[in-house]
């Protein structure tokens, strides 16, 4: 399904005015600065102006729009041996999702497979069913990016409710799926149909190529056969063991489940997003960690992404974004990780 | 550099160390690099992007880097501090390390995105910085190098930051901290962090709520700035390593502040300067003792 429209920057400006007049959330990426730093964050969009729809990537993915760093599960409220649990309500409020990256649309989509398998996250579900995502196709990227290494490409349209290509002076849009249906038939005096054909921004999509070019399943058959590998240490050395490339990943969705105290007798259970390259994430009561070193913490890291996703819902937990690569502190690069894999697996030949 | 590169060689012929912890050219930027062969040394650099302070390597807690066997690092002054502060709270003996001191001009703020050192990318620590190399070195590699550029006005925002009210104050950091999502890039990539159960981990009590809320965010971020007073080095590496852009720099450097008026100590790289924290002494100040 595609119906083809277009829209003018000054309508889509309106569009979002409309939106928030409706009382709908708007997340765009917006500019964040201090202390001479600057950054794109996705966030609330209070005024359309606000919105960066041609900056740089943000340096946090979409995920914290379904999945928030930390969510309340329960409250509890204890008198002498009674506790009573307070549900949190299981309304989740419209939001439109403005200029995601593809990249980050097409991980909500790859996320699905996870948190709908054996137990069915509501609290996900719940966002994601109330949340229009508006994709924007990239014209531009960097050193770190590289969709097209797994599946993707600038222009993919995987997760997104509506896809926008950037034309002179606004964008031409791809319906694409009864949601996007239902948001236009809302906003349809701002969208006129379009017969043009949408113009991809050249050039983007070999520049990402050219980043790296290895095979996902040549990654995943040398992962499973070099568990014990040297490489996993030597790769891992420099990793100061913080939980950064997770949190901003768009597709690392490991939590952590704690009970807060708010007063003497009543609290909150939470759920808080954690990271498998920490040391505490595997470290058992009796002090033993299974996981005892980086080495061990970085192979569990790439093959969750490139092996056991794959085994389990047939395609990686890896959406190519880069951010990753971006945000370390100690330089540890995915990108120079796979292509190191990828050119291992092609000199052993065993993954042809 | 070949100067440091045939001194690192020399340390790994002579068997004086089995690794040289370095910088090396990845793809997108100098960043940390362990040499354990004469042929990895040939990949050593280093240039005004080597920002990373390589003395949090050293910390006990990073038990494969210890498995190398007897390392030789390559420390700016700002790093040689840091090793300083590790020798002084006893986590790692001055003759267990080579130190290559490299004189240093400065550096930039972000080693992938700034090429030219200037006073738009110079790094905020290098501002006020009168060392051109580490007094705390076994060996010192490089030419003479002129002050940073920029100027000293670093501290501008502390200073307006002064002037505002209590409530002005926790409405800025409310804003800036509610941004943190406890990745804990400030306590990893930070040398003075060295604790092998970080008080942000336990958990019975809970002292400090792991959850990314007001709440939790300001006890892991006051905790931390204040178990840094008198130790910090200023390398700047928890604000450059924060996803979240955070300014913890400015709660750092307002704390170094007040260990330089009330005390008259300001962190060096000579490790036998007693700290604050360790040290007492009969005239500090006390009249806020009853």
């Amino acid at each position: 399904m595609s119906n083809r429209r277009k829209l003018s920057k000054t309508d889509l400006a309106a569009l979002v005015g409309d939106l928030l007049a409706a009382g709908t959330n708007v997340i765009a990426p917006l500019r964040f600065a201090d202390q001479g730093r600057t950054a794109i964050e996705y966030g609330p969009v209070r005024d359309p102006d606000e919105m960066v729809l041609d900056g740089p990537q943000p340096v946090r993915s979409l995920k914290e729009a379904v999945f928030p760093p930390t969510d309340v599960l329960f409250r509890w409220r204890q008198t002498k041996s009674k506790i009573e649990i307070e549900e949190v309500p299981a309304t989740f409020p419209e939001t439109v999702i403005v200029g995601a990256r593809p990249c980050d649309a097409a991980a909500l989509d790859v996320l699905d497979r996870v948190m709908g398998w054996d137990f069915r996250d509501e609290m996900w579900f719940g966002r994601r069913q109330a949340t229009a995502v508006l994709s924007l196709a990239c014209t531009s990227c960097d050193d770190s990016c590289f969709c097209t290494a797994v599946g993707l490409s600038p222009t993919a349209t995987r997760g997104a409710d509506w896809f926008l290509t950037p034309v002179d002076g606004g964008y031409e849009i791809d319906v694409l799926t009864p949601k996007g249906e239902a948001l236009l038939e809302r906003y349809k005096a701002r969208c006129p149909d379009s017969d043009g054909p949408a113009t991809r921004a050249a050039g983007v999509e070999e520049k990402v190529r050219a980043n790296l070019d290895v095979r996902p399943e040549a990654v995943r058959a040398w992962i499973e056969t070099h568990f014990e590998d040297a490489f996993w240490k030597r790769a891992s050395l420099r990793c100061h063991g913080c939980g950064a490339c997770a949190f901003v990943c768009p597709t690392c969705h490991c939590f952590d489940i704690v009970d807060e105290p708010d007063g003497i007798d009543h609290g909150t259970r939470r759920r808080n997003w954690d990271a498998c390259q920490t040391n505490l994430f595997t470290l058992h009561a009796s002090g033993h960690n299974p996981r005892k070193d980086q080495a061990a913490r970085l192979r569990q890291r790439v093959l969750h992404k490139f092996g056991i996703y794959p085994s389990r819902f047939g395609e990686v937990l890896c959406t190519g974004c880069g951010r990753c690569v971006r945000v370390c502190a100690a330089g540890m690069d995915l990108v120079a990780i796979l292509a190191e894999i990828g050119r291992a697996a092609t000199e052993e030949g065993g993954a042809r | 550099m070949q100067e440091l590169k045939e001194l690192a060689k020399k340390l790994l012929e002579e068997k004086q160390v089995s690794a040289i912890l370095g910088y090396e050219y990845g793809r997108l930027g100098p960043r940390p690099a362990f040499a354990t062969t004469i042929s990895d040394c040939d990949r050593l650099v280093f240039d005004h992007r080597c920002v990373h302070n390589l003395a949090a390597y050293l910390s006990p807690r990073r038990t494969q880097v210890a498995q190398l066997g007897r390392l030789a690092v390559v420390v700016k002054a700002c790093d040689a501090r840091a090793v300083a502060g590790l020798i002084r709270e006893s986590q790692l003996k001055r003759e267990d390390v080579v130190l290559i001191g490299v004189r240093c001009g400065g550096v930039v703020r972000d080693p992938a995105a700034d090429q030219q050192l200037d006073a738009g990318t110079v790094a905020p620590r290098c501002l006020e910085c009168e060392k051109r190399e580490p007094a705390l070195a076994d060996h010192l590699v490089g030419e003479a190098k002129p002050a940073p550029p920029g100027n000293a006005a670093r501290d501008a925002r502390i200073a307006e930051i002064e002037t505002m009210s209590p409530e002005q104050r926790l409405a800025l950091w409310t804003s800036l901290l509610e941004r943190c999502t406890r990745c804990h890039a400030c306590r990893q990539v930070c040398p003075m962090c060295f604790c092998e159960r970080c008080i942000a981990e336990k958990t019975q009590p809970a002292w400090i709520e792991t959850s990314p809320h007001a709440r939790g965010n300001f006890a892991w971020h006051l905790t931390r700035a204040l178990h840094l007073a008198g130790r910090c080095v200023n390398c700047g590496e928890c604000e450059r390593a924060c996803p979240a852009q955070i300014p913890l720099g400015l709660l750092n450097r307002k704390l170094a502040r007040v260990m330089a008026d009330r005390f008259g100590y300001r962190v060096t790289d000579d490790p036998s300067a007693p700290a604050p924290i360790g040290a007492y002494r009969l005239d500090d100040e006390q009249e806020f003792i009853l």
